[in-house]
C-alpha cells in the first residue's frame, strides 16, 4: 500500500512540475492557459487519490466518511477548474489578448 | 509546527506582500492580495489554528478579494500619483512604518517564549478550558465553546459590528432621490447579463451544494472547525456566485435591500434575544444553563450546547445578509442598476 | 512516511514559488489571474497533506473544500471584470474615474 501511495504522489508532483514549466515557458497567454487548466486538474486528481488510500487503513465508518469527503474535493475540482479555465480564456479573448505568431526567420 | 513548511510558506508570503505593493495596477494588486490571503490561511493551518484558517479562507481569500474587484470595477485601475510632494510623502510613510516596526520589535522582547508553559495564560486560563469544556458544555471544539459560551459577550458585539458595517456601506453609498424605487424588482426576471452557457450551467448546479455545505459548516461547528461566521460567509459567497454568473438583478430580486437589513437585524436580535431570555429565566445575561427550563428534556449541560447552536444560527443569518448587502452596494455604487 | 509528506509539501511550496513568478511578472493582468488560480489549487492539496502529517485529516478536509470553492468564485469574479471593461492594461495618467463609455 505504501508503494502505491508514494508512486502516485510522485506522479502527481511530476505533473505539477510539468504544468509549472508550461506556465513559465510558453510564449503566449492562450498556450499557458492550456497548460495550466489541464495539468492542474489532472495533478490534483492524481495527488488526492493517494491521500485517500493512505488514510483508509481500516474500514470503519469514520474513515469511509473521510474518504468520501476527499473524493468530494476531487469531484469539485474536476467540475470547477475547467470552468474557471474557460472563464479566464473567454475574458482574455474579450479583452483582446493577441495570440503569438511565429516570426519567419531570415535566411541570411 | 513543521519548520520546513513554515519557512517556505513565510518566504512566499513576504514575496506576495512585496509584489502587492510594487505592482502598478490596482486590479493586479487585488489579485496578488488574494494570493497573499490564500497563503496566510495555509500558514495558520500549519500552526494548527484551524478555526482561524477557516475564517481567513472564507473571508480573506474569498469575499474580501471579490469586494476588492467590485471596488476596482467601479473606480479606476490606475494608481493615482501626485506630481508634487511625492518624495516627502514617501519619506513620511517610510519613517512611520520603520518607527512602528521598531516599537513592535522592542515590545516583542517582553513576550514569553513560543509555547512557554509558565505564562499566566498557560497556567491558569488554558488548563481550565482544556479540562472543563467537555464537562461543562458537552462541545468537543474548544474554540467554539470559548467563542460562543465563555466569551459570548465578545461575539455578540462582533456580530453587531458586522451589522453596523453593512449599515455604514448603505449609508455611504446609497443616494436616495425622489425617483428611487423602494419596491423590490419583480421576481423571475429574465437575465440580461453576458450569456455564458458553461458558467451558468455549472453555477446553477453548484449553488445548492455550496449552500448545503455552508449549513453543514454552521451546524457542525461543535465538532469540527466551523461555526457561524464561516458558514454565513460561505452562504453569502454562494449568492455572490449567482450574481456573477447570471445577472446582478436576479440576486436583487431574491435578496433586496429590505430583506438584507431585515435578516441582518434578525440575526443580531436572535443572539441578543437568547441572552435576554436567559435573563428572564433568572440567570445572568447569556448564561445558557437556564435554558433547560424552556427546552424540553435537556439538562443544564446540553442546554448550553443548544444555546450555542442558537447563537451560531443567529450569527450565520446576520453575516450572510450583510455580506450580500455589502457586495450589492459596492459593485453597483449604490445605484442598483448593473454589476460585475 | 511523515518525512516523505513533509518533503512533498516543501516541493509543492517550491512549485508555488515558480507559479508566483508568473503571477508577479506576467505582463498582463490575465496572466496574474491564471497564476492565482493555480496557486489556489495547489494550496488545497497542501492543506490535505498538512492534515495527513498531523494525523488529523478529518479537521482539515472541511477547510480544503471551502478553499476550492472560494478559489473558483474569485477566479470567475476576476474574469468577469474583463467582460465589462475590455482593456488589458490600465489607461494612462489623467483618468481619475472610469467614464461610462466602455
Amino acid at each position: 500500500m505504501d508503494i502505491i501511495v508514494i508512486g502516485l504522489t510522485i506522479a502527481g508532483l511530476a505533473f505539477f512540475f510539468a504544468t509549472t514549466v508550461g506556465i513559465l515557458r510558453f510564449p503566449d497567454f492562450y498556450s499557458r492557459m492550456h497548460a495550466a487548466g489541464k495539468g492542474d486538474t489532472l495533478s490534483s486528481m492524481l495527488m488526492l487519490l493517494p491521500l485517500v488510500l493512505y488514510n483508509f487503513h481500516e474500514a470503519n465508518l469514520a474513515n469511509l466518511l473521510l474518504a468520501m469527503k476527499i473524493l468530494l474535493i476531487g469531484v469539485f475540482i474536476f467540475m470547477a477548474s475547467p470552468t474557471a479555465t474557460h472563464a479566464i480564456v473567454d475574458a482574455g479573448f474579450e479583452a483582446g489578448a493577441k495570440p503569438w505568431v511565429k516570426k519567419p526567420e531570415d535566411e541570411a | 509546527m513543521i519548520w520546513q513548511l513554515d519557512i517556505s510558506v513565510l518566504s512566499l508570503i513576504v514575496l506576495c506582500a512585496f509584489a502587492t505593493i510594487m505592482v502598478k495596477d490596482l486590479l493586479s494588486a487585488a489579485i496578488i492580495f488574494g494570493a497573499y490571503s490564500f497563503l496566510m490561511c495555509l500558514l495558520w493551518t500549519e500552526m494548527g489554528a484551524v478555526d482561524v484558517a477557516f475564517t481567513e479562507a472564507s473571508v480573506g481569500a474569498g469575499v474580501s478579494t471579490v469586494l476588492f474587484f467590485a471596488a476596482v470595477f467601479q473606480t479606476t485601475r490606475r494608481v493615482g500619483i501626485r506630481k508634487s510632494g511625492r518624495m516627502l510623502s514617501k519619506a513620511v510613510a517610510l519613517a512611520a512604518t520603520l518607527l512602528t516596526g521598531l516599537l513592535l520589535l522592542i515590545a516583542e522582547a517582553d513576550f514569553p517564549g513560543f509555547a512557554d508553559t509558565l505564562t499566566p495564560a498557560s497556567l491558569h486560563v488554558s488548563p481550565y478550558y482544556i479540562t472543563q469544556t467537555l464537562h461543562d458544555t458537552n462541545v468537543p471544539n474548544m474554540v467554539t465553546s470559548v467563542l460562543a459560551d465563555y466569551r459570548g459577550f465578545d461575539t455578540m458585539f462582533e456580530t453587531a459590528v458586522i451589522f453596523t458595517a453593512g449599515l455604514a456601506v448603505i449609508a455611504i453609498l446609497r443616494r436616495v432621490t425622489k425617483d428611487t424605487p423602494f419596491a423590490p424588482p419583480a421576481p423571475y426576471i429574465v437575465s440580461e447579463g453576458y450569456p455564458d452557457t458553461i458558467i451558468r450551467f455549472i453555477a446553477r448546479q453548484l449553488v445548492p451544494f455550496i449552500q448545503l455545505f455552508a449549513l453543514y459548516v454552521v451546524a457542525h461547528g461543535h465538532h469540527s472547525p466551523g461555526g457561524g461566521f464561516q458558514g454565513g460567509v460561505i452562504l453569502g459567497a454562494s449568492f455572490i456566485l449567482l450574481a456573477i454568473s447570471y445577472d446582478f438583478k436576479i440576486v436583487l430580486g431574491i435578496m433586496n435591500e429590505r430583506w438584507n437589513v431585515l435578516l441582518g437585524s434578525l440575526g443580531v436580535l436572535l443572539y441578543a434575544g437568547i441572552g435576554f431570555l436567559c435573563l428572564l429565566l433568572g440567570a445572568n445575561f447569556l448564561d445558557y444553563s437556564m435554558l433547560s427550563k424552556v427546552l424540553p428534556a435537556t439538562d443544564t449541560v446540553m442546554a448550553r450546547s443548544h444555546g450555542m447552536l442558537g447563537i451560531e444560527i443567529g450569527v450565520a443569518i446576520a453575516v450572510m445578509a450583510i455580506v450580500v448587502s455589502i457586495y450589492l452596494n459596492i459593485v453597483s455604487h449604490g445605484k442598483y442598476d448593473k454589476g460585475l | 512516511m511523515d518525512s516523505f509528506f513533509i518533503g512533498i509539501g516543501v516541493a509543492l511550496c517550491f512549485i508555488m514559488l515558480l507559479t508566483l513568478h508568473r503571477a508577479i511578472q506576467g505582463p498582463t493582468a490575465i496572466d496574474r489571474i491564471m497564476g492565482v488560480n493555480v496557486i489556489g489549487t495547489k494550496t488545497t492539496i497542501l492543506l490535505v497533506i498538512i492534515g495527513t502529517i498531523y494525523h488529523r485529516v478529518d479537521m482539515f478536509v472541511d477547510i480544503a473544500l471551502a478553499y476550492a470553492l472560494l478559489n473558483f468564485i474569485v477566479t470567475i469574479a476576476a474574469s468577469r471584470y474583463f467582460q465589462h471593461h475590455k482593456n488589458l492594461s490600465p489607461r494612462g495618467y489623467g483618468y481619475r474615474f472610469r467614464r461610462e463609455d466602455d
